[in-house]
């Protein structure tokens, strides 16, 4: 891929021609043969010309988590933001006003709705992100969206991708995502409040016995969290123990018979997962269940490594250790 | 007894135990160990706490779904079969999968939980493409006509298919797992009150299709045979097709898309010795309720704590099965 | 026993009938033969008989009750129709593929009455398949097959059987030793009535012949009436020639090599 940047110019991806009906017509085949030939020409020729001047001006950032190198001129200013981590970090840093796409799902802080709305953060609708014109699109580092790096760059448009699914990578891309938008030092400052508010949690005094939790995801399949993910890790901030954390799968998919038998102290589930629970007799298996130990987690708070971390891991632990200190 | 009675008795009794057996292993074994004699205490309510949570309400009815769905699912191949007179047939080819999972993956992915809203809508979609079919089926002029169903059903099928890509394609990304694991067919939803109503259904159909049983048997004989033993050939065919598939979209509500059951027990009850399809139909119910309840044993025990999807396993089971068949019929 | 007055047949949404005003009398104790070329209306008046096709005009009669009046067990427990071809997709034993002709006679869970036996077993005898009974029905030869389906419309109990080209595919053998079957049948009372091409072969055997050319009778009576050169050269629009077999004494069709040559 061509790493050369024109973040100024909106550069539209070339098409090459159209693939001819068979059988139609001898002089149609040869012709568009011709045509493709030329199309693909003129491609290849713009996209590796001169980028002129601008290019000497654009400087490196970083390299993100696709291994793939982030160069801008300035700061940038219209940013389309593919994961509701970074919307929300921006916000946070103030640079909302730098954000001219979210993600579908990205309603977090309630600013964030009027920044339009332009689909899928996974396998994300290119052609609504080039709508936008961007001079930066920030994505999430899922293998899905090779194909839309690779698009947005041929269309001459900045990425970056960034993995965040654990505790210490909001701290690890703060300060790129604050260079990209030209407030580096606000950037770290956020980032570093919000550790201390999760190590805040952290130090707390530990119980003597770890409540041992299972975390309910979705039940057809039964899936749970495991060590690898960052809800498990979240309950190590809090001092609890993922019955499943010997798994090292994000989402593990396990029997309801293993439930029973790891006999958990207590059930996390989202508002839905628990109307589940306790509508299917299956679950009553579970000591917890039948106890009544059952705890409604609010999933839109907990469900991602952002700059709210330390009030999840608040949330949490007032629920699982009953421990309602700020 | 004639060695042919005596050969018949050893049949029924080798299908019995053989179904007793696998229920048998399937209540006893679990990710949770527990020993027979406790298992079969908390059958009935006794011991403690756990032990009956899981015996009963985990267990048993998971058990006992295997059984309805098996037998459902092989009776009703063996009846189309014979109705189809093709023994490629099986439900999953007349619309009910489509139908069915057509009707499961929306309620998914629109995010229903309710416990009986997903067989429901399942059953309502099967039965939808099912009727389709049958009107297809028509509206291509062969009524009664085995092609031309068979032909009816691929279409409508193909449709379901392209249905649910849309479904899957706009869905919320935290339910297409959801609807793919339903679509590969588990025994893991089942509750008491479902599985009630679906044994109920499924008994009434198998008795439905053992009544009809000399119907099946003058019908394999061909269109014309039939017609001239005084056989309406149109009507008893539309009856027992939509009987089958019904009872089949029955086993589909209850346990997602189970697959190779209706095609291969069939098969095998026939290599079995039968001689009637009224035999054939209970060998197949019998053998199919124990195919389903061993293969969800695997399914729940080969990669723990991980459950593999049932009709993967039954499908495993199955190909390797046909194969045979097929080299040993040449 | 079995009547036609004048049938017109037509297929669905065809532009002309197959079967325009056709009119034979199958009676009891003899063999009658419905012969023509290919396209001439023989399958379809079988078609009718087995009830797939609804006369557009005329009547077809059994035993002088309208076929239309009758339900389909009516029917088959009165005429017994052996179609052209049977291939049973799941193989069954023998004993029991002929005790399915009782079919018509039982309710669904009938058991086997004396009745039954006894028709099963005058028809295993009278088509002579004693000897397969317990053979799977894959496992016959082609006239041990034909004689079997026979078997199964005789238990049917009925007073007439049709047979649609019973002889295909047959060797010599086999052929005549259907032939003599359908003879004997006859003789012992049962009106036989049966479609076929092996016009020699039913020359020899046949009481009747009905001669259809396009849908319509272009001949009927008996063999020495209806094998007349002229219109046998008409109707199956080939050079030919009737000779008489002095062997057996039975007029014999000869087809000549093809036009213009020798």
């Amino acid at each position: 891929m061509p790493p050369h940047a024109r973040p100024t110019q909106h550069h539209r991806p070339h098409l090459a021609a159209p693939a001819p009906a068979a059988g139609r017509s001898r002089a149609v085949v040869p012709a568009s043969a011709a045509l493709l030939v030329l199309a693909s020409a003129c491609a290849i020729l713009t996209a590796s010309g001169c980028s002129g001047a601008k290019e000497s001006r654009a400087r490196v950032i970083a390299v993100d988590d696709f291994g793939d190198t982030v160069r801008l001129a300035g700061a940038a200013t219209r940013v389309v933001s593919l994961n509701p981590v970074t919307t929300e970090f921006l916000f946070a840093i103030g640079a909302g006003g730098n954000l001219v796409g979210r993600t579908h799902w990205d309603l977090y802080p309630t600013a964030a709705r009027d920044v339009p709305d332009v689909g899928n953060g996974m396998q994300p609708n290119v052609e609504a992100v080039l709508g936008q014109t961007p001079d930066l699109v920030i994505l999430y580092a899922s293998a899905s969206n090779r194909g839309a790096v690779s698009q947005l760059r041929a269309a001459g448009v900045m990425t970056l991708t960034l993995r965040t699914d654990h505790v210490a990578d909001l701290a690890r891309i703060a300060p790129i995502v604050g260079e990209a938008v030209g407030r580096r030092a606000a950037a770290i400052a956020t980032a570093d409040s919000v550790s201390r508010s999760v190590d805040a949690v952290r130090t707390r005094p530990r119980a003597a016995r770890p409540p041992r939790v299972f975390w309910h995801v979705w039940d057809a399949p039964v899936m749970t969290i495991g060590r690898g993910s960052y809800l498990s890790e979240l309950l190590e901030v809090v001092g609890a123990e993922n019955v499943f954390g010997d798994i090292e799968a994000p989402s593990p998919q396990v029997s309801l018979e293993e439930v029973v038998r790891r006999d958990p102290d207590v059930v996390l589930a989202g508002p839905a997962g628990a109307a589940t629970i306790h509508a299917h007799k299956g679950w009553a298996a579970i000591r917890a269940v039948r106890e009544g130990r059952v705890l409604v987690v609010d999933t839109t708070l907990v469900g991602r490594p952002g700059v709210r971390m330390g009030e999840a891991a608040r949330h949490l632990r007032a629920l699982i250790l009953g421990d309602t200190a700020r | 007894m004639t060695p042919a009675a005596s050969r018949g008795v050893t049949l029924w009794v080798a299908l019995l135990v053989a179904l007793a057996v696998a229920v048998t292993l399937g209540l006893a074994i679990g990710s949770v160990p527990l020993a027979p004699d406790v298992v079969w205490r908390a059958m009935f309510g006794a011991g403690d706490q756990a032990s009956v949570a899981i015996v009963q309400n985990l267990r048993l009815p998971r058990v006992a779904l295997g059984v309805v769905v098996g037998a459902g699912l092989a009776a009703s191949g063996t009846a189309l079969q014979a109705t189809l007179r093709n023994p490629l047939a099986e439900p999953y080819l007349l619309g009910v999968s489509g139908g069915a999972a057509v009707g499961a993956v929306l309620t998914v992915i629109v995010g229903l939980t309710s416990p009986a809203l997903l067989p429901l809508s399942a059953f309502a979609g099967a039965a939808l493409a099912v009727v389709l079919v049958l009107l297809v089926a028509r509206a291509a002029g062969g009524r009664a006509d085995p092609r031309v169903l068979l032909m009816a059903g691929v279409v409508i099928g193909a449709f379901c298919t392209a249905a649910i890509m849309v479904a899957l394609a706009t869905a919320p990304e935290n339910t297409v797992r959801g609807a793919l694991w339903w679509m590969m067919g588990s025994l893991g939803d089942a509750q008491w009150s479902g599985v009630r109503w679906i044994a109920g259904y499924v008994a009434f159909g198998i008795v439905l299709l053992v009544w009809w049983g000399r119907d099946l048997d003058v019908l394999s004989l061909g269109e014309d045979a039939a017609a001239s033993l005084g056989l309406d050939v149109e009507r008893v065919t539309r009856r027992i097709y939509l009987t089958a598939s019904l009872l089949a979209a029955a086993t589909v509500a209850g346990a997602g898309l189970i697959g190779f059951v209706g095609l291969v027990v069939p098969a095998i009850a026939r290599a079995l010795g039968t001689r009637t399809s009224r035999a054939t139909i209970l060998a197949s119910a019998l053998a199919g309720g124990t195919l389903v309840v061993a293969a969800d044993l695997v399914a729940r025990t080969a990669l723990r704590p991980t459950e593999l999807p049932l009709g993967a396993v039954t499908a495993l089971v199955g190909v390797p099965f046909f194969l045979w068949q097929l080299r040993v019929t040449r | 026993m079995i009547r036609a007055d004048a049938v017109v047949l037509r297929y669905p949404n065809a532009p002309a009938p197959a079967v325009q005003g056709v009119s034979f009398a199958a009676a009891a104790g003899r063999v009658t033969a419905i012969v023509g070329p290919n396209g001439s209306g023989k399958s379809t008046i079988v078609r009718a008989l087995l009830g797939r096709l609804t006369p557009e005009d005329g009547a077809v009669t059994l035993d002088g009750r309208a076929l239309t009046s009758l339900s389909r067990r009516e029917v088959a427990t009165t005429i017994a129709v052996v179609p052209q071809r049977e291939e049973p997709v799941f193989p069954m034993q023998v004993r029991d593929f002929v005790a399915l002709g009782r079919y018509p006679h039982g309710g669904a869970f009938a058991g086997r009455t004396d009745e039954d036996r006894d028709a099963i077993a005058r028809a295993v005898a009278r088509a002579d398949v004693a000897e397969f009974l317990d053979r799977p029905t894959d496992a016959l030869s082609g006239g041990e097959w034909q004689r079997v389906r026979i078997a199964r419309a005789l238990a049917q109990g009925g007073k007439a059987i049709v047979l649609d080209e019973p002889t295909t595919f047959l060797d010599i053998a086999h052929e005549m030793a259907v032939f003599e079957l359908l003879d004997g049948l006859a003789r012992a009372g049962q009106a036989v009535l049966l479609v076929s091409h092996q016009l020699n072969l039913v020359a020899r055997f046949a009481d009747h012949i009905v001669l259809l050319h396009r849908g319509r009778v272009a001949a009927a009576g008996s063999p020495a009436e209806v094998m007349q050169g002229e219109v046998l050269e008409r109707v199956y629009e080939w050079p030919l020639v009737v000779a008489r077999d002095a062997a057996v004494g039975a007029p014999v069709l000869v087809p000549l090599r093809g036009r213009g040559t020798r």
